[in-house]
């Protein structure tokens, strides 16, 4: 017997015949071409249960009603909620990225310590105890206003409790950082005395003149302002955007009026003169203005004469004289101020000389006017329990009147003025004009505590980090604001377990408090955050508890209002931009940029146009006519006396010659690939100008040069 | 073919003077098909956005210049002549792409997809999106991910579908309530409902209590100038991308002003004077 | 003899030896080749049939073995654990909440089974981690309502007569394609007998050309 290669022909002619006759070969087709189809390490989400869960949105001063779908109790999507007074439906971009910042890689996991300028992980139980002890030396020391405090907002039962904690640690330092709303309300309590607010109705307003407020570009209560300007065009009433910008705004509007930057103020006072000169105000409720109305109506003929105004604003004084005139003659006008989104540096004379215009037409607590009303007051607080210490520092002056004179002052002082600094869900050392400034007042506070979600620049300064749960894991009273007309307390509901070990600002005060024990144990007697937020409403607990919110007030407040001339009479000095350079720079607001806390998400950056961002480098926007030298496109270095960057020209014919235009949000220094590290953050340009009369930063931008890089 | 007399013909039209550039509906899109994001999305030929806002400007100079926002989604073209020869679907090797006569929607089937890309080079519209790389979310981000759509995988591509997975919630909702009809509002895309200004409105063609029918008043008779052109809008307001190209979009955008509607095509000089007056108006009834 | 044949004449022995081993009239060399043949033949044939389906498809038990029949006996139907939601979507596998409607913490029968589930599912308030034998891939979208309550579709038709199943079958996973081995079927030919026998796309589209006319669009039945 031989094996031979016929054998082996044999052998595989038979193993092939076995084969093909066998399944083996039809199977293994499809099963292979079936396996090209198949990506294992895509995910595959599970599926499940529908259902719907009613919450608000507190990543903004919006406050809009969200529902988020979830599978089998995992969210998957947020909506806008239908029924919720503010919103009606539909949300904003930010408001529907909000499940990225559940797992957003840069939030805070666990409480951190700073060691060497290194964080390392420590519990919640030692954290407590590291901040109480260090709480209690002070107080040993006698010296409770060394802490201080600086919250994103007054409002709401969170900032309550902090305020509520300062008190009953003997400390005034309590300050918040300038949003609309604050802004609102100063202006109110300048014109119309305190404890109130404005809101404006702009669903129904005929004629709205905004100042430079960002109506679609995130101003107030968003989504709320775009229904409301969707509204005005079926309405047909009328828009007129006042900026030196071609925004979005400015884009949908009736008439877009360039303005030079900074000098709203002055046309707003033209205009108020305009018509009282042509006595075009509002006779009725004119009986209720006080402080000098001739004196103010004298002084501004005499400073603000219309052709002067023209030529310092960069409008025809035809012009401003016929706005002023069809302003005055609309049925329902409405004047809003605010540039932008209304929050950061902005000026109370401007405010105030805008909110003018509104109290001449008598236009004020009317359907489609402006509503002076109260600020929300459904919180009952207890008093706080103040020992002695307390009493003794509660009683000292205020170290300062915004968190910008605090950083300021801390930065300017060689011995420490704040021992330790609270900060809660805001980010001075990223949205304060001058943030090298600010992380430098921040390394000369000896303890900083930081309550926040997400490790940001300030959360980088800070010493100890006590991680708080993102607004979709916990409870939280949110009242509207920044402008909106009606007044709803909606309630924030958890809406997922916690991802991680954090916690409500709410629970980590009462356990802080209960730590250092004594009055202020005594000033925090809540088992935990929820007890404290159902003792806190009595009122209207019944309603946030069942339908997500309670509304306090729709449609105009009543009452009489009286209106005070006495802070414009004496004409305030207009403030003017740091530096002597040509161009003027300024900030502009982009709806799809977060400029505050927290930061974009990662969907929210994807959508900025590449004429803003590309790869790492951020555009300016400049007008081709006053861009000699410059390529579309091109490098250039702009240079402020804020300090020098180097960016990409994007020509726009929509701004005005002289300006350049930078968004405002971006350059983030944090450990976030897809939000930080892209482009410039436009406040390190820009140096702080503090306005006497308010006390407050009013930079709107600053002198600046550009040079082909 | 399934042409039965109840076929849907589900469109949108946009109001492009609502239109606030705003970005929510790219972000409702984003969020419920389960778009991924990369670390940088500036590079916007390989930056997968279903549904995309262009920026429109009528190319004045300053102080008449004047800009408008254009959300474009995929048009789920009806072809010459509304007979479903879309032209991606024309072209796909793979059948991964077909025209639904149910509903008049274009689909695109991923794992049935190879990635030879005809259609996007087929697609006049860039509705069309390559998957470069394997989707990767951040630790833990993958779950808020849907399971009622595919997330893709490299070496595809993909597309709007008109949040088809809505369509199927709502049918399977209308067999349980054992009704015929699907509520207008019981099927609307993602982009729609989150629209702040209300400028989106989808609903079918075909249904004349929709209120997209009243709006777009889609002519029943081909245009008499272009016989491939069908469905076109009697309101004189609403004008299609690429009109005269025959590709039939579902998507129709509406503008009061002039250098809008412009923009929707390539004209030679003079040539919107000629044919501006065909466009929207009725030519006949 | 051929040329080739006598060249190898002049070769060595070796070669003069194969030669004649080679001889026509010697057939054993066909007969080597015939009889490897069958054998190779046999081998592949059978490993064919018989070992690669096992090959093919890894096994795994379920969890701990359920008796359907019996449930069905008690419950009346299968909608009572497989029900349509109310938003008309089909809520699959009951989860363990569901069970508790009937169960306790405390077995109601004595099988070894039902103390598995009680002690390790109910006690530890952890879901069953059940293989699906229909389970199709993800690119697969389904609607129970189109098909038990627009088409009145009995389960049988797709399921089988899994209801009258007194215990769990091991649930076969194909190794190279990750899917159920039902979706092809148990005949590893894909020939199938019954409806429930495989549910491939082929199977789905056939059934939709009979009843509907039209094998239906890609995003009738795909996501």
């Amino acid at each position: 017997m031989k094996v031979d290669r016929r054998s082996f022909l044999g052998l595989g002619l038979g193993a092939v015949a076995g084969i093909a006759i066998s399944p083996v070969g039809a199977k293994l087709t499809d099963d292979s071409s079936i396996w090209t189809q198949n990506w294992p390490w895509t995910p595959v989400p599970p599926d499940g249960k529908i259902t719907y869960d009613q919450s608000v949105c507190t990543l903004c001063p919006g406050t809009c009603g969200i529902s988020v779908r979830k599978i089998d109790g995992r969210p998957i999507k947020i909506e806008g909620q239908d029924t919720y007074p503010v919103n009606n439906g539909g949300a904003c971009l930010h408001g529907i990225s909000g499940l990225q910042y559940l797992y957003d890689p840069s939030r805070v996991k666990t409480p951190l310590k700073k060691n060497n300028d290194r964080f390392e992980p420590i519990s919640w139980e030692e954290a407590i105890t590291l901040v109480a002890r260090r709480l209690g030396k002070i107080r040993e020391n006698q010296s409770p206003e060394t802490l201080a405090c600086i919250t994103d907002t007054n409002l709401g039962s969170v900032a309550g409790l902090f305020a509520h904690f300062l008190a009953a640690f003997g400390s005034p330092n309590q300050l918040t950082m300038p949003e609309l709303e604050s802004w609102l309300a100063l202006t109110a309590q300048t014109l119309h005395g305190p404890g109130r607010t404005l809101g404006f109705d702009l669903d129904n307003a005929d004629f709205i003149l905004s100042f430079g407020a960002g109506i679609i570009e995130g101003w107030g209560s968003p989504v709320a302002c775009f229904k409301a300007n969707s509204g005005r065009r079926q309405r047909g009433a009328k828009l007129y955007q006042i900026e030196p910008r071609l925004s979005n705004t400015a884009g949908t509007a009736d008439r877009w009026i360039p303005i030079n930057p900074g000098t709203e103020a002055d046309l707003a006072m033209a205009m108020c003169g305009v018509l009282l000169q042509e006595n075009l105000f509002d006779p009725e409720f004119a009986a209720g203005f006080r402080g000098g109305l001739n004196r103010f109506n004298a002084m501004v003929q005499q400073k603000y004469p219309v052709d002067q105004v023209a030529a310092v604003t960069g409008i025809s004084a035809a012009d401003i004289k016929k706005t002023a005139i069809a302003f005055a003659k609309a049925k329902m006008p409405v004047a809003v101020p605010g540039k932008g989104r209304g929050d950061g540096a902005q000026s109370l004379k401007e405010f105030a000389a805008i909110h003018t215009l509104n109290c001449l037409t008598g236009n004020i607590n009317k359907k489609g006017g402006t509503f002076v009303k109260p600020v929300p007051g459904y919180l009952a607080f207890p008093d706080p329990v103040q020992d002695a210490v307390a009493r003794d520092g509660t009683a000292k002056e205020k170290l300062a009147g915004s968190a910008q004179e605090l950083v300021t002052k801390i930065h300017r002082s060689d011995a420490p003025v704040v021992d330790t600094l609270f900060v809660y869900n805001t980010n001075p050392c990223y949205t304060l004009n001058n943030p090298v400034q600010t992380r430098a007042a921040f390394e000369k506070i000896p303890f900083v505590v930081n309550f926040t979600s997400f490790m940001d620049e300030t959360a980088m300064a800070s010493d100890v980090i006590l991680p708080i749960s993102t607004f979709l894991e916990r409870f939280e009273d949110v009242p509207s604001k920044a402008g909106f007309a009606g007044t709803v307390v909606g309630l924030a509901r958890p809406v997922v377990d916690t991802v991680f070990d954090t916690r409500s600002p709410g629970d980590a005060l009462i356990h802080l408090a209960k730590t250092l024990g004594g009055t202020m144990g005594k000033s925090f007697d809540w088992p935990d955050y929820k007890t404290c937020l159902k003792s806190l409403v009595p009122g209207i607990w019944k309603d946030l508890s069942k339908n997500g919110h309670a509304v306090a007030s729709q449609g105009p407040p009543a009452g009489r209002v009286t209106t005070d001339f006495a802070f414009l009479a004496e004409n305030p000095p207009t403030m003017q931009p740091q530096g002597d350079d040509d161009f003027t720079l300024v900030p502009i607001d982009n709806m799809r940029v977060a400029s505050t806390v927290p930061a974009s998400s990662p969907f929210a950056i994807k959508t900025v146009s590449d004429k803003v961002i590309k790869g790492r480098d951020m555009f300016v926007e400049i007008n081709p006519r006053s861009a000699t030298g410059l390529a579309d496109g091109g490098f250039a270095i702009v240079t402020t006396p804020g300090g020098s960057v180097k960016v990409r020209v994007n020509f726009n014919e929509g701004i005005m010659p002289g300006v350049i235009g930078m968004v405002k949000g971006l350059g983030h220094k944090f450990d976030n690939k897809y939000v930080a590290g892209k482009g410039v953050n436009v406040k390190e340009l820009i140096c702080p100008v503090i306005e006497p009369g308010s006390g407050l930063d009013a930079a709107f931008g600053i002198k600046a040069k550009i040079l082909k890089a | 073919m399934i042409q039965d007399k109840k076929a849907h013909k589900f469109g949108m039209v946009i109001d492009l003077d609502k239109c606030t550039g705003c970005g929510s509906c790219t972000v409702s899109c984003m969020s419920e098909n389960n778009i991924p994001f990369k670390e940088d999305e500036s590079d916007k030929k390989d930056s997968i956005t279903w549904m995309r806002v262009y920026r429109l400007t009528n190319g004045k100079s300053f102080p008449d210049t004047q800009i408008a926002y254009m959300p474009r989604p995929c048009q789920h073209c009806g072809g010459k002549g509304g007979h479903g020869h879309s032209p991606c679907v024309s072209v796909c090797p793979a059948t991964a792409t077909d025209y639904g006569y149910d509903t008049g929607i274009v689909s695109q089937i991923y794992t049935r997809c190879f990635g030879c890309r005809y259609c996007m080079g087929a697609c006049p519209y860039h509705a069309r999106y390559f998957n470069w790389w394997d989707p990767v979310w951040p630790e833990g981000m993958e779950k808020y991910l849907s399971p009622n759509v595919s997330p893709r995988m490299r070496g595809v591509v993909e597309k709007c579908s008109f949040c088809y997975h809505r369509y199927q919630l709502a049918r399977e909702k209308a067999y349980y309530d054992g009704v015929d009809e699907i509520e207008e509002d019981a099927y609307q895309t993602a982009c729609t409902t989150a629209c702040p200004a209300g400028a989106i409105i989808f609903g079918d063609l075909n249904n004349p209590s929709h209120r997209i029918h009243q709006i777009v008043k889609p002519d029943p008779h081909p245009d008499p100038l272009n016989h491939d052109v069908v469905g076109k809008s009697r309101n004189p307001k609403v004008f299609r991308l690429l009109e005269r190209l025959g590709t039939n979009p579902k998507v129709y955008y509406m503008s009061e002003r002039e250098w809008v509607r412009k923009l929707g095509d390539n004209y030679l000089d003079g040539e919107w004077e000629k044919v501006k007056n065909h466009y929207g108006s009725a030519s006949h009834d | 003899m051929s040329e080739i044949e006598n060249k190898t004449e002049h070769g060595s022995m070796d070669g003069a030896k194969e030669c004649a081993a080679e001889d026509p009239k010697d057939d054993t060399g066909l007969g080597l080749g015939v009889l490897f043949f069958i054998v190779a033949f046999l081998i592949c044939f059978l490993s064919g049939w018989l070992l690669f389906p096992k090959l093919l498809y890894s096994k795994h038990e379920q969890p701990f073995s359920f008796d359907h029949a019996l449930h069905v006996q008690e419950t009346g139907d299968c909608e009572s654990c497989h029900f349509l939601r109310e938003d008309g979507t089909f809520s699959g596998i009951p989860k363990t909440q569901s069970c508790l409607d009937c169960h306790t913490d405390e077995p109601m029968g004595e099988t070894e089974d039902e103390a598995v589930f009680t002690a390790e599912y109910v006690a530890k308030e952890r879901e069953v981690p059940w293989y699906v034998y229909a389970k199709q891939p993800d690119c697969v979208y389904f609607s129970h309502a189109a098909h038990i309550t627009a088409a009145g579709m009995d389960c049988i038709t797709c399921h089988g007569h899994i209801g009258e199943s007194a215990s769990s079958r091991p649930y076969e996973e194909n190794r190279l394609t990750g899917y159920s081995r039902d979706i092809w079927g148990k005949n590893i030919w894909g020939i199938k007998k019954n409806s429930w026998d495989s549910m491939k796309m082929d199977d789905c589209a056939q059934c939709h050309q009979e009843e509907t006319g039209h094998k239906g669009y890609c995003l009738q039945c795909h996501k």
